[in-house]
């Protein structure tokens, strides 16, 4: 490792590392989780390690280790180059990435050791809570400030869509941590469950979601040296989402005491969603129309443009799922874990990737490691992300029905197992790849340590 | 009792973006759309198209055929569940 590169943007690529770093701790979490339900007295007695601490481990490295610093690291990328001028300061996006990795760091420990808010995908506990914030606070200033000295006067839609994701996250954490009260960082009865799920949803929709558009808006027309289908039809897509995605987390509470109006409000903004995805993934096919070869050959692009049609399925998905008959069979069980890996991983997960794939070339100013090994993460990634989706959808089917026919658990939970067990393996299979990932990113950040394939 | 937080979050929602889409509309945002589209190509493409190899052909082939086996699978199972069963 003798010659290290002069880098010009510390920023992305201190977020690209961090992402392949975490996505390695992220998926090994989740083939631990999966492992357990497949064999649970494996790690009995052993507290650190208990589903109920790997679980939301998992999710929350997920969220904020692998996809979110991925698409940010596309996005400290292509923001500057978008308006025409350098990051505001770089200084202190090193500074935010380190603290984002602090932040990261804690969480395992806090939650290992079974410190928790005990609220779905809300448990990170307070102090933790407020550095996510404030990280969020800081990278929406530094992106603000950028467009403030911007020497494109156009706002291109990507850099609308990323500073929405910052900020609107920024709020959507402080109100659905209820962190006005450090204590419980709750409220009581069904009020904090529907600040929960207003969370819950929006932590998805409202970061993942913007951020992973961002990245498809940037790499597809460049891949494929196409303009833009139409801008005019992506800010119609941006001003859709910002109206109609901010209300729809209720609709994981149709079955319970919520006022009807509001479950009225997140149905039919869930099928209205249907607007801002079809903007979305029109415009992109559009521009990627009569280029798939040019995708095909641009593994960044690959990625990305396999994200999109995974967020094809997701939002059709979702947008059903929110029908109360639906609900009623897919709630509640594995079909949920099913969809929300298509959403995860399927949609963010492979755009993010994309993204690092697409910008570390761009950033080191030299090919990819290895090619072939990002290939190979593609094809195990996809391979693993669809084999998911196909056995729990399967299993949430019958537990979906077990229950409807009254049911008890432990006559249903024998019927799952043997789809618990090749899920594990599915697992096992993101994981290795996400080694693999791993190691060629690392390697083609740091180069002199190899000739590339 | 569960309205003021929930409320307050959408108006407060809404009159931010009202604002900025204002702001956008007064600043020439919505304007010099075909230009627009224009902008990640923007830059210098500095570097070749990169091309196709011959693995990738087996690749397509590969998607090709787990696309076949799922339909087939889902159709056998349609048909195993409908008439054979």
């Amino acid at each position: 490792m003798e010659a290290k590169p002069i880098l010009k943007y510390p920023t992305a690529t201190a977020f690209c590392l961090t992402s392949g770093f975490w996505m390695m701790v992220a998926t090994f979490y989740g083939l631990l989780g999966a492992t357990e339900l497949m064999a649970p007295d494996l790690t009995a007695n052993m507290g650190g390690i208990v589903f109920g601490r790997v679980r939301p481990t998992h999710v929350n490295l997920v969220l904020f280790g692998f996809v979110t610093p991925g698409l940010l690291g596309a996005a400290f990328y292509y923001i500057p180059r978008l308006l025409g001028t350098g990051l505001y300061s770089e200084r202190l996006g090193v500074f935010t990435a380190v603290g984002w990795n602090a932040a990261l760091v804690a969480l395992v420990a806090t939650l290992a050791m079974g410190m928790t808010q005990g609220r779905e995908y809300a448990e990170l506990v307070w102090s933790i809570d407020v550095v996510v914030v404030v990280a969020f606070l800081l990278i929406f200033f530094n992106f603000i400030m950028t467009v403030k000295q911007r020497e494109e006067p156009i706002l291109y839609v990507s850099v609308w869509y990323v500073l929405a994701g910052c900020i609107l996250t920024a709020c959507t954490y402080i109100l659905g941590n209820v962190i006005w009260r450090p204590d419980s960082g709750a409220l009581v009865g069904i009020p904090d469950a529907i600040l929960l799920w207003f969370y819950g949803h929006n932590i998805f929709g409202l970061l993942l979601t913007p951020l992973s558009a961002g990245v498809a808006y940037y790499v597809i027309p460049r891949a494929t040296r196409n303009p833009l289908y139409s801008h005019t039809l992506s800010l119609l897509g941006f001003w859709s989402l910002i109206v109609v995605y901010t209300h729809i987390g209720t609709h994981h509470l149709l079955q319970v005491p919520v006022p009807t109006w509001l479950k009225v409000v997140a149905i039919v903004d869930s099928v209205a969603m249907v607007i801002p995805v079809m903007a979305f993934l029109i415009n992109i096919w559009y521009t990627a129309k009569g280029k798939l070869g040019e995708i095909h050959a641009d593994i960044g692009a690959k990625f990305v443009f396999t994200g999109t049609i995974m967020y094809f399925f997701v939002s059709i998905q979702g947008s059903f799922m929110a029908l109360p008959d639906v609900q009623r069979v897919t709630h509640f069980n594995n079909w949920v874990v099913a969809h929300a890996h298509i959403g995860v991983l399927g949609f963010a997960g492979m755009i993010a990737l994309g993204g690092l794939y697409y910008t570390i070339p761009k950033l080191t100013g030299r090919p990819l490691f290895s090619r072939f090994l990002a290939d190979f993460q593609y094809w195990m990634v996809l391979i693993g992300m669809v084999g998911f989706t196909i056995v729990l959808t399967i299993a949430g089917l019958i537990q979906g029905n077990a229950w409807l026919n009254g049911e008890t658990v432990y006559r249903v939970l024998p019927e799952i197992h043997v789809y618990y067990v090749v899920r594990a393996g599915l697992g096992l299979m993101i994981f290795g790849s996400a080694v693999l990932g791993f190691y060629n990113i690392v390697r083609s950040v740091w180069v002199g340590s190899g000739a590339p394939s | 009792m569960y309205y003021p937080y929930f409320i307050a979050y959408i108006g407060i929602g809404l009159a931010i973006s009202l604002g900025v889409f204002f702001w956008a509309l007064k600043s020439g945002q919505f304007q010099d759309q075909q230009r627009a589209r224009f902008l990640p190509l923007r830059d210098d493409l500095e570097s070749p198209p990169s091309r196709t190899s011959r693995a990738h052909r087996v690749e397509v082939y590969g998607l090709f055929f787990l696309a076949v086996a799922g339909l087939a699978a889902s159709a056998g199972v349609l048909l195993y569940a409908l008439y054979l069963n």
